[in-house]
């Protein structure tokens, strides 16, 4: 018996509203019904960060959220971090570093990268290093990645503002 | 998963409602870091889940308490209390616990009263509760009560919790000074992982201290030096090493985990009590020359 | 041109839509009206299958088709890469934890899930085998029936198959020092983020089937064979795997979805969780007894191995992992006398196969640690040991093999250089040293096509996959090198087999080489139809026409194509196809049925600290050297190179499956199963390559995608050795293991007073 509820959320800037099953994820919300697939599903448990989405501004596990808990929220996507004048300065260091690979985990790396530099606009290795613990990348691109956050931290006028 | 009807209620009279009578059916919701892969493998399976996160007694606040102590209000996720500085100057460790707890994507949802009501042997901020002496601060049908922290753990995914009861706060006592504490574990990486050792170690005033383990038995245990020996910089290893022998004699850890062989735990018990135990013997030195 | 073309390192092609979450994976694509598949296991290792009643299930309400063995062809259908053993599902007995028995296909995966816990499974569990020891015992139940492969002695064993290779006399060998030891690699996990995704949809009279493969077109015959379909109505889309690494060669739940499709007549889609992802694909467990035999000067007089690997259920591609991966267990070595003897064990677990290395890692971890070993006894640096006996280029090192194809001693000297090797390590550090050598494709066949349009642009058609390691970056500078066209004027097509013509499979490091070779030809093609064209319109000798690199030369006037193409193609426009072909013959005689295409060769050196109370290993430096000939793009050279390092640190420090006394996977999923993260890296990594443009492939390039996996793990266990004097044979080398090895290690030379007494 499926109970569902109506929940209203800023997704990339745009109002939704829609009817969802309250035993479904944030996950499966973004990408069965609002068919936002860019968010991608691997573990499921919160391990592995390829399904990482800002809610509120925070990085979490889309697994790990119940859509119904996110109602009222604003939820920033892989979809939602370039603006009108192009990509997002993380967007075009990963392409400059060659940090995506296979690309799966890139969306979760790009927003989980987004808050740390919310947090850190000028983050250390170190701080990037803990920074993405929570986004698995088996390709292992991590150096690549590394140098894309440190390349955008500083090629970002606008690294710091929340999307 | 499995399908389950949701509330989100917003007045804490209301949540006592909805728990009332109803057993295992329903589960409380706040983090979710641990509810959700349970729903998920289906090892719970309840009828209904109660988010408490809009609860209005129910804040993710900490705040002073009148008298000294901190309060940690039940929807308090580990990324605040890893941050806040009051925390940080003053329960080093449990900063330090609350800042190794999964990811950063972890930490910005799990909460500190949903880590100790999951009573995990292996949760990390029950030794730095234990050491610090928290108090629960719990809600039920008969009013409001204060747990002990020591009093609160079981065993695994058990607590004295009586049916109906959801915690509210977590309370930390006003921190003695001069004192300093230290949380280390043990686990298979350095990423993030469930550890197959936590521990805390306090050095407080008088020479005495408190040392706190988790994941070597069902539940978390605090035991305490009152003979200076581990307080003392000067003292050699191995004294201090028959020390934490003698304090750790309780440890039992199981023989069906795959994180590590209960040889090891034990080993690393001492090893890093013995760490734990300098690293806030360090502190508390720290402290006292400022 | 030069920041595009071949040796520059233009941003990736397809990177865009990675950066956006436009790049669409096999899980995000949607069709009308799609069932969800769930499958359904029994929890254990083996169990004989008594019945299966779906009546609870199919009263779920959306659920349209429950099918288990009984719905399917009688005999059931099997298939795989080597033995055709492995059915569409499980038939009279489960082999493995995890192996599906039945499947369901509702409106929902909600729908499915229920359903799937209500198919109702009687079972009765079986011995099963899940060790080398336990599955070449005596008494082993058989995981294989015997009649899957008539009038083979060894069917009544679980030996698969005994490969031997060796040359020379080993018995008559003379050696100063004998170095016998005998080590263990786990069972491991490809552990690709994108789980594996199949969907299947009728298609007019056929059928369409999309899978995140590497092999499409291979994958097209094996379905085309089950179905009774010509290929021509098989059509297979492979979207751009999400990782692979050999985990997405061969066709796993495809039949099973096609039947499923065909029987229900809609698209149906199955994504595996990461659970089942690991009940999937791994790789294969390996026991390796190594004996060498060393002169006191270091030279290496024998080789003797003796190698059991642990395989699963069914063969997959697995055995010729075995195969392959032992064959060139002498290593880069000149070794005059050789015996490697290798066996493929079925086992009751998951069906090993194809993992970055393939079959390599597991021997190399052996040989390249009994080197260290040697080394140590001789009292000789372990770059020296490897110097003295190491082939030089053009010398042939297997017998009947493609020589030596690489300036190898350039390699090891600049790793060694890297690591300042001359210099000791920090106090309370250690440095350890090992190379691999993996032989390249031995067979190939790569067409393709590459149509330059009318204004100069290209498409180009191959069947590759690019699942990460830049084939299609690779191709279009290629392409934008002869042609002459920007890169962004370059669209590559792949993953279409109605489309895409025939590549035999993307593996063995081959694309940037067999299809890169063939895209150069489909190139040149174009450029002697353009020299044809140039002629006419110039009235010239077309041997006085030449094109190179997008330029058409007439004497001493140079003009662009694009000039001579609008020209030539006149009113009616059009095209010019351009076909390139590739193939590297078979050749029967050979045990692997050919000689490697090139040899993908690498030296890594790391520093490593060891913390003797907990047993922590911490890669201070890590140093990854690789041959490639020619690297076509040094950025991805570079992503390839460091993530396969990242990977090999991966089962040699944290990986491996655990499982339990009945043979059931107690680690999966991705809370238990640890891979390296961001916090694991090496504190510092550097990565280098050695370019002599003496490969292959395009432009002198090698395949290179697999090397820095290769000798992780004996580098770092040598530098553990020299930490802390301790050899450690098993792996991964967790914190209690190396706990472990150094207190067994104290004990046994420093006895305690108290116990000593005993």
């Amino acid at each position: 018996m499926t109970t569902t509820q109506r929940i209203e959320l800023t997704v990339n800037g745009r109002r939704r509203s829609e009817e969802v099953a309250v035993h479904h994820t944030l996950l499966e919300v973004l990408r069965d019904d609002l068919g936002l697939t860019g968010t991608k599903a691997c573990c499921l448990v919160g391990e592995c960060g390829a399904c990482t989405v800002l809610v509120d501004g925070d990085s979490v596990d889309a697994c790990l959220v119940l859509a119904v808990e996110a109602d009222g929220s604003s939820v920033t996507t892989v979809e939602g971090l370039a603006g009108d004048d192009g990509l997002d300065p993380l967007q075009a260091a990963f392409l400059a570093t060659g940090a995506a690979q296979c690309g799966f985990c890139i969306p979760g790396q790009l927003v989980a990268a987004r808050a740390l530099l919310a947090l850190h606009p000028h983050p250390t290795r170190s701080e990037i290093e803990e920074g993405l613990a929570g986004n698995y990348c088996r390709c292992a691109g991590y150096e690549q990645i590394i140098e894309a956050v440190q390349l955008a931290s500083t090629t970002s006028a606008t690294s710091g503002s929340e999307p | 998963m499995r399908a389950f009807a949701y509330e989100r209620p917003t007045a804490l009279a209301d949540a006592l409602g909805l728990l009332a009578g109803r057993g295992d059916d329903v589960r409380l919701l706040a983090g979710g870091t641990d509810l959700i892969i349970g729903l998920r493998d289906r090892s719970i399976q309840p009828a209904l889940v109660v988010d408490v996160k809009r609860i209005a007694e129910l804040d993710g606040d900490i705040g002073e308490l009148d008298g000294g102590g901190l309060r940690i209000g039940a929807r308090t996720t580990m990324t605040a209390i890893a941050a806040d500085p009051r925390i940080r100057a003053d329960h080093q460790a449990l900063a330090e616990a609350a800042a190794v707890v999964g990811s950063v994507q972890i930490r910005n949802r799990a909460t500190l009263a949903g880590n100790i009501c999951n009573a995990s042997p292996a949760a990390d901020t029950a030794p730095a509760l234990l050491v610090d002496g928290a108090t629960v601060v719990v809600a039920g049908p008969d009013g409001a009560r204060r747990v002990p922290i020591d009093g609160f753990f079981v065993r695994s995914r058990v607590t004295t919790l009586r049916p109906g009861e959801l915690v509210t706060a977590i309370e930390l006592p006003p921190a003695p000074q001069p004192r300093g504490s230290a949380h280390v574990r043990r686990t298979r990486r350095r990423g993030h992982d469930l550890a197959s050792v936590t521990l805390t170690a306090a050095a407080l005033p008088d020479g005495v201290t408190r040392l706190a383990y988790g994941s070597l038995g069902p539940r978390p245990v605090v035991v305490e030096d009152r003979t200076g020996v581990l307080a003392d910089p000067a003292a050699p290893n191995r004294a201090k090493m028959e020390r934490l022998e003698a304090l750790f004699v309780g440890a039992s850890p199981s023989a069906r985990s795959m994180r590590a062989s209960p040889e090891y735990r034990l080993a690393m018990l001492h090893v890093l009590g013995l760490r734990a135990v300098r690293a806030a013997v360090e502190r508390r030195a720290a402290r006292t020359a400022r | 041109m030069t920041e595009q073309g071949v040796g520059a390192s233009p941003e990736r092609v397809g990177g865009l839509a990675r950066v956006t979450g436009g790049q669409a994976y096999v899980a995000d694509l949607r069709h009308e009206d799609a069932l969800q598949v769930k499958l359904v296991t029994v929890d254990c290792a083996r169990a004989r299958i008594i019945a299966i009643d779906p009546t609870a299930a199919l009263a779920v309400p959306g659920v349209r088709l429950v099918i288990s063995a009984a719905d399917l062809p009688d005999p059931m259908p099997r298939f795989g890469p080597q033995f055709v053993d492995r059915p569409i599902l499980a038939v009279g007995e489960t082999k493995y934890h995890g192996e599906p028995v039945a499947a369901v296909a509702a409106d929902t995966l909600d729908a499915a899930e229920e359903a799937a816990r209500l198919v109702r499974v009687d079972y009765e569990e079986l011995p099963a085998v899940f060790t080398v020891a336990g599955a070449l015992a005596a008494d082993a139940p058989l995981v294989q029936d015997p009649s899957l492969r008539p009038g083979d002695p060894r069917s009544l064993s679980n030996v698969l198959r005994e490969h031997r290779y060796g040359w020379g006399n080993v018995e008559a060998a003379v050696a100063d020092v004998v170095v016998e030891h005998a080590y263990r690699f786990p069972m491991v996990t490809q552990f690709a983020i994108e789980p594996h995704g199949f969907i299947a949809a009728p298609d007019g009279d056929g059928i369409a089937v999309w899978s995140s493969i590497q092999h499409p077109n291979w994958l097209q015959k094996v379905l085309a064979r089950l179905l009774g379909l010509p290929l021509a109505k098989v059509r297979i889309f492979a979207p751009d795997p999400g990782g692979a690494f050999g985990g997405k060669q061969h066709a796993k739940y495809e039949p099973l979805v096609a039947f499923m499709a065909l029987r229900a007549h809609r698209p149906v889609r199955l994504i595996l969780t990461l659970e089942e992802t690991f009940q999937a694909v791994r790789r294969g467990a390996a026991e390796i007894r190594v004996r060498d035999g060393y002169r006191r000067d270091g030279t290496l007089v024998f080789r003797d191995v003796d190698a059991d690997y642990l395989i699963g259920a069914y063969a997959d591609i697995a055995d010729r992992t075995v195969a392959k991966g032992s064959y060139t267990s002498a290593g880069p070595y000149r070794v005059p006398a050789a015996r490697i003897v290798a066996r493929s064990v079925l086992s009751h677990t998951v069906p090993s196969t194809a993992f970055r290395g393939f079959g390599n890692p597991q021997q190399i971890w052996a040989v390249e640690s009994n080197m260290n070993e040697a080394a140590r006894l001789l009292g000789i640096d372990p770059v020296a040991i490897r110097m003295r006996n190491l082939a030089q280029p053009g010398e042939t090192f297997i017998p009947g093999d493609t020589p030596a194809d690489g300036a190898w001693a350039e390699t090891i000297e600049r790793a060694a250089a890297m690591i300042d090797w001359s210099t000791p390590p920090p106090t309370g550090r250690g440095r350890g040293i090992a190379v691999g050598l993996k032989s390249g494709p031995t067979t190939g066949l790569s067409y393709s096509t590459v149509r330059l349009l009318a204004d100069g642009s290209v498409v180009v058609y191959a069947g590759t996959s690019d699942m990460g390691q830049g084939a299609r970056t690779i191709f279009a500078q290629i392409a934008a090198q002869e042609l002459g066209a920007p890169l962004d004027w370059v669209t590559v097509i792949m993953g279409d087999t109605a489309v895409v013509p025939y590549d035999q499979q993307t593996s063995a490091s081959r694309s940037s080489v067999l299809m890169g070779d063939s895209i150069l030809l489909a190139c040149r093609d174009i450029q002697a139809r353009l020299r044809a064209m140039a002629a006419r319109l110039e009235s010239v000798d077309e041997a006085t026409v030449v094109v190179d690199r997008g330029v058409v030369r007439i004497g001493d006037r140079s003009l662009p194509i694009r000039d001579v193409l609008v020209r030539g193609l006149g009113l009616l426009g059009g095209e010019i196809i351009g076909l390139g072909e590739m193939r590297k013959e078979a050749e029967p005689d050979h045990p692997l049925g050919g000689t490697a295409a090139f040899f993908e060769f690498n030296c890594t050196a790391v520093e490593v600290e060891v913390d003797r109370d907990t047993g922590d290993v911490t890669v201070a430096r890590h140093v990854t050297v690789s041959d490639v000939g020619k690297a076509l793009n040094p950025m991805q050279v570079r992503g390839q190179d460091e993530g396969a390092a990242v990977m090999g640190l991966g089962h040699t420090l944290m990986e491996h499956y655990i499982y339990d006394e009945t043979g059931r996977i107690r680690n999966l999923g991705a809370i238990d199963y640890r891979i390296p993260t961001s916090m694991d890296l090496p504190l510092t990594m550097d990565s280098d390559i050695v370019e002599n443009e003496d490969g292959p492939g395009p432009y002198g390039a090698k395949g290179m995608s697999e090397g820095a996996l290769l000798c992780v793990a004996p580098a770092v266990a040598g530098a553990v050795q020299d930490a802390t004097g301790v050899a450690i044979r098993d792996l991964p080398l967790s914190p209690e293991r190396v706990w472990r090895a150094l207190r067994d290690a104290e004990s046994a030379v420093r006895p305690d007073p108290v116990e000593g007494a005993r």
